[in-house]
């Protein structure tokens, strides 16, 4: 069953943000969405093909101009967009009072400095259009710890653009700079942004999957699959979902592709501040790389202001002047009081990031014994705040059934993760969690999964 | 590299908005040229966006009392019968908003009629949909809609009708008649429209703005992009929204996720303290913006500008260069920046399709009246001193070069 909500009576799971549902459980909304849901999440979620899904209920009869009454032809790109997985996650978890490890964004706050930067910015007026690349003193920020970070020095105004959260930065590269029919390389699983947007641009994707249990880049398949048809090659590290950091090794065999083959690349990197087991290395640093690299990072998630969403792309400018023109026509401007705390965050002293990687480290430990002692067979994972499982000592047949179970029965939430996958199949043994979460929540969560979960 | 870039972005320019604004900065100019406030934004949503932040509320989120509040001030304001639950989709500004909704319907080779002169960034976004921008020219100097005219641009192919009303840069209202012309066309061609209506607060005399969806036949084909930027102050916030049926706004929303995933937290808070404003709120922004308004107008005609129709709402007023005026509105503009220090638009960024250079494409200036007092008052008196003695030639265009040497810049 496809969840676009067509037609509109079966549960639109209403407007949350598609991807992370914050809980909200005693709002009446929520109330009245449970209602909502209860008709049709169960048989939704029992069916869910999301990606391989070739029903395309969007797509509406030929004759509907000549004789209906309704213009619902709504566009046929939309055959990718679902519902996402997490909105209905996030439901049943209300529903049954779970403690959410799915949605990846903390339940505790930002730093107070950054929080009073932008009540500043905001008294001193700072509250109409931003330049729309970017406030300057954000651009000089950004273009000061990327050379901190990566030893590469680029220039503010010229290669350097503001976007609304790294999804955006998303949006605009792949809109500005994909053409119908390009190809491009992705690797599975992915955040669910990726190939719905590459949808949107009428690209050509393929996906090289990253196996359990280390999420290796398969490297001779993936020289398979490069070509000189290959447009662009995308890559996420540190990686969500399964914690994978690519390894220099990687990075440089990817990177000769890229050469040989005249192919772009565009590297997400929006966990880079939460590498955990090993360095994280940008591919913008690897000699000849930089010239055909877009890197994509955040405040999100660095800073856990993940709502205020404001992100960035960095790339040479006869590839930043692409992505500002889909950004300029997607969004304008990004939110102005924001970008001028986000300078302030930016320029944070070391002693802030490795807070930062102390308190989720011992945060992760808590969740990785956890796991491990409630049975789960648990893959190893080096960087971002989600963790990768595998969930069949508990002789469930997929992900989404498990997960269901997880939290009717346990009461916790995790994603499952067969919908990062082009062939979701490869994808139903897996569960992600994430441990962005304080102490207390975590070690209530392992507790109810050692005491309630039951091996097969 | 750059045959890497997309066919879609390579077509598309830099805003000549913005470039004329650089030099504008550049040379310090008195900014009459873009569209935002520079006075400050109301006190009390600013402090909500600032209780907000320190209450914790940063992380993604929909606040579902902004779809509560706007469903409520749609059936009142409007008529409208709206469900907050699942009718709206609440963006990065009407920006994002508009661009979602163009995805969302627009498919390739989609024909879509725009009013011409329109705002430059609906074209793009229908290109980087593949859709195919088509523009119906409103009939100057009142800018009225001619139905028969309209009619002949349909096809089989037309997919879509975007109406911004009031609308910019000609600070027209659309009147009910022309809403009943476009709302017939629409049933009868079974097309969608996109509404742009984040001037709706500001209207002048006795215009009123009324909502195309609430025409008949409307609501099901019609989605409405608004945002607080305009009517608020607070242009740099990006908090807008679309409305339109359930299923219609199922699939915009599918498309907003995936662009920018949610609108910012704290802002979408302070959103239900401006929607809630008192109607104190809003008769004052209007009778601010009329004195506005009538201050700019009589400044222009003093200056020998033609103002040949009067604004109707929104903040911009579309001033026509006089025939004897030996320039057009690229050197007038560049002139008035230059040697004024106030910056104004170039009408012919609005106007589409081709045109001899005679044509009145290139006869308009859009000035932007939604600036404090200080701004206002200053722009008039360098603009007087420039009117006054030799200055005059020059704006006028006769034996400008001389002119140029001969008077000093202000």
């Amino acid at each position: 069953m496809n969840l676009a909500a067509f037609p509109a009576s079966i549960g639109t799971p209403a407007a949350f943000p598609g991807h992370e549902m914050p809980l909200n459980p005693s709002s009446a909304f929520s109330r009245s969405a449970s209602a909502l849901l209860r008709r049709s999440l169960r048989a939704s979620l029992r069916s869910i093909s999301p990606m391989a899904s070739a029903a395309a209920p969007t797509s509406a009869p030929a004759a509907a101009k000549a004789t209906e009454q309704r213009p619902v032809q709504v566009a046929k790109r939309l055959e990718k967009f679902k519902t996402t997985i997490f909105t209905q996650m996030s439901m049943l978890a209300i529903k049954h009072g779970a403690i959410n490890l799915g949605q990846g964004f903390p339940n505790f706050d930002g730093p107070d400095f950054v929080k009073e930067a932008a009540i500043q910015a905001i008294n001193a007026g700072k509250n109409q259009y931003a330049r729309g690349f970017g406030v300057p003193e954000l651009n000089s920020a950004i273009a000061e710890r990327f050379l901190k970070d990566s030893g590469l020095q680029v220039d503010p105004d010229k290669e350097v653009t503001v976007t609304s959260g790294c999804t955006e930065a998303i949006a605009a590269t792949i809109l500005g700079l994909i053409n119908p029919g390009d190809e491009v390389i992705l690797f599975a699983p992915f955040y669910d942004s990726y190939e719905a947007t590459l949808s949107m641009a009428g690209a050509n994707v393929k996906a090289i999957t990253l196996r359990a249990p280390d999420f290796a880049v398969p490297l001779e398949e993936l020289k398979a699959a490069v070509s000189k048809n290959t447009k662009a090659i995308m890559i996420n590290t540190p990686h969500n979902p399964t914690g994978k950091m690519f390894t220099r090794e990687e990075l440089e065999f990817i990177a000769t592709l890229c050469k040989e083959n005249d192919v772009l690349l565009f590297s997400d990197e929006v966990y880079d501040k939460l590498a955990f087991e090993a360095d994280h290395i940008s591919m913008a640093s690897l000699p000849g790389m930089y010239e055909r690299t877009v890197t994509m990072n955040s405040l999100g998630k660095t800073f856990s202001l993940t709502g205020w969403k404001i992100g960035w792309a960095i790339a040479p400018p006869h590839l930043t002047w692409g992505l500002r023109q889909a950004h300029s026509f997607l969004t304008f401007a990004t939110c102005t009081p924001m970008q001028a705390a986000a300078a302030a965050a930016l320029r944070a002293p070391d002693s802030y990031y490795e807070e930062l990687r102390r308190d989720y480290s011992a945060k992760k430990a808590i969740l990785l014994e956890g796991l491990k002692s409630a049975g789960f067979i648990v893959h190893p994972s080096s960087g971002t705040y989600f963790i990768m499982v595998d969930h069949t000592p508990f002789g469930f047949d997929n992900d989404i059934e498990f997960c269901e179970y997880l939290i009717r029965e346990v009461g916790v939430v995790a994603i499952p993760p067969s919908v990062f996958y082009l062939n979701p199949e490869e994808g139903k043994n897996l569960v992600r969690f994430t441990f962005c979460k304080d102490e207390d929540t975590l070690r209530a969560a392992v507790e109810r999964m050692k005491t309630k979960l039951r091996k097969k | 590299m750059e045959r890497r870039l997309s066919a879609a972005s390579r077509r598309s320019a830099p805003s000549p908005i913005q470039q004329l604004s650089h030099l504008a900065q550049r040379v310090g100019a008195v900014n009459l040229a873009e569209g935002f406030p520079d006075f400050p934004a109301p006190p009390h949503v600013k402090a909500a966006a600032s209780a907000a932040i320190a209450a914790d509320l940063n992380q993604y989120s929909h606040v579902q009392g902004i779809c509560d509040i706007l469903a409520e001030t749609a059936k009142r304001d409007h008529g409208l019968d709206v469900d907050p639950l699942t009718d709206y989709v609440i963006c990065c500004g009407q920006s994002e908003a508009f661009a979602a909704a163009i995805f969302a319907i627009i498919d390739q080779g989609d024909e879509v009629l725009l009013f011409d002169p329109a705002y430059e960034t609906y074209e793009t976004c229908i290109q980087l949909a593949r859709g195919v921008p088509v523009y119906v020219p409103l009939d100057p100097p009142s800018w009225t809609l001619n139905e028969d005219k309209f009619l002949k641009y349909f096809t089989s192919r037309t997919k879509a009708v975007i109406l911004n009303s009031p609308h910019n840069p000609t600070g027209k209202v659309f009147s009910k008649e022309e809403l009943l012309i476009i709302s017939r066309a629409c049933e009868k061609m079974d097309c969608f429209a996109i509404t742009d209506e984040v001037y709706e607060y500001i209207t002048y005399d006795e215009n009123k703005h009324i909502s195309l969806a609430s025409l008949p036949g409307m609501q099901e084909r019609t989605i409405i992009t608004s945002s607080l930027s305009k009517t608020y102050s607070v242009t740099g916030w990006r908090i807008g929204w679309a409305c339109a049926p359930a299923s219609i706004a199922s699939a915009i929303r599918n498309i907003h996720v995936k662009l920018t995933d949610s609108a910012p937290a704290p802002f979408q808070e302070a959103a239900l303290t401006a929607l809630t404003s008192t109607p104190d709120f809003y008769s004052s922004l209007k009778k601010d913006y009329v004195v506005r308004r009538d201050f700019i107008l009589k400044l222009l005609e003093d200056l020998g500008l033609r103002i040949s129709f009067k604004p109707q709402g929104s903040v911009f007023v579309f001033a026509e260069l006089p025939r004897s005026w030996e320039l057009s509105d690229i050197d007038f503009v560049t002139n008035l920046i230059n040697s004024a220090g106030v910056a104004a638009v170039p009408g012919r960024g609005f106007f589409h399709g081709d045109c001899d250079s005679e044509s009145y494409h290139h006869r308009y200036i859009r000035f932007a009246f939604c600036k404090g007092d200080d701004t206002l008052m200053t722009a008039a008196l360098r603009m007087r001193k420039l009117a006054d003695g030799t200055g005059r030639k020059w704006l006028t265009g006769s034996g400008r070069q001389e002119d140029q040497t001969a008077s000093a810049s202000p």
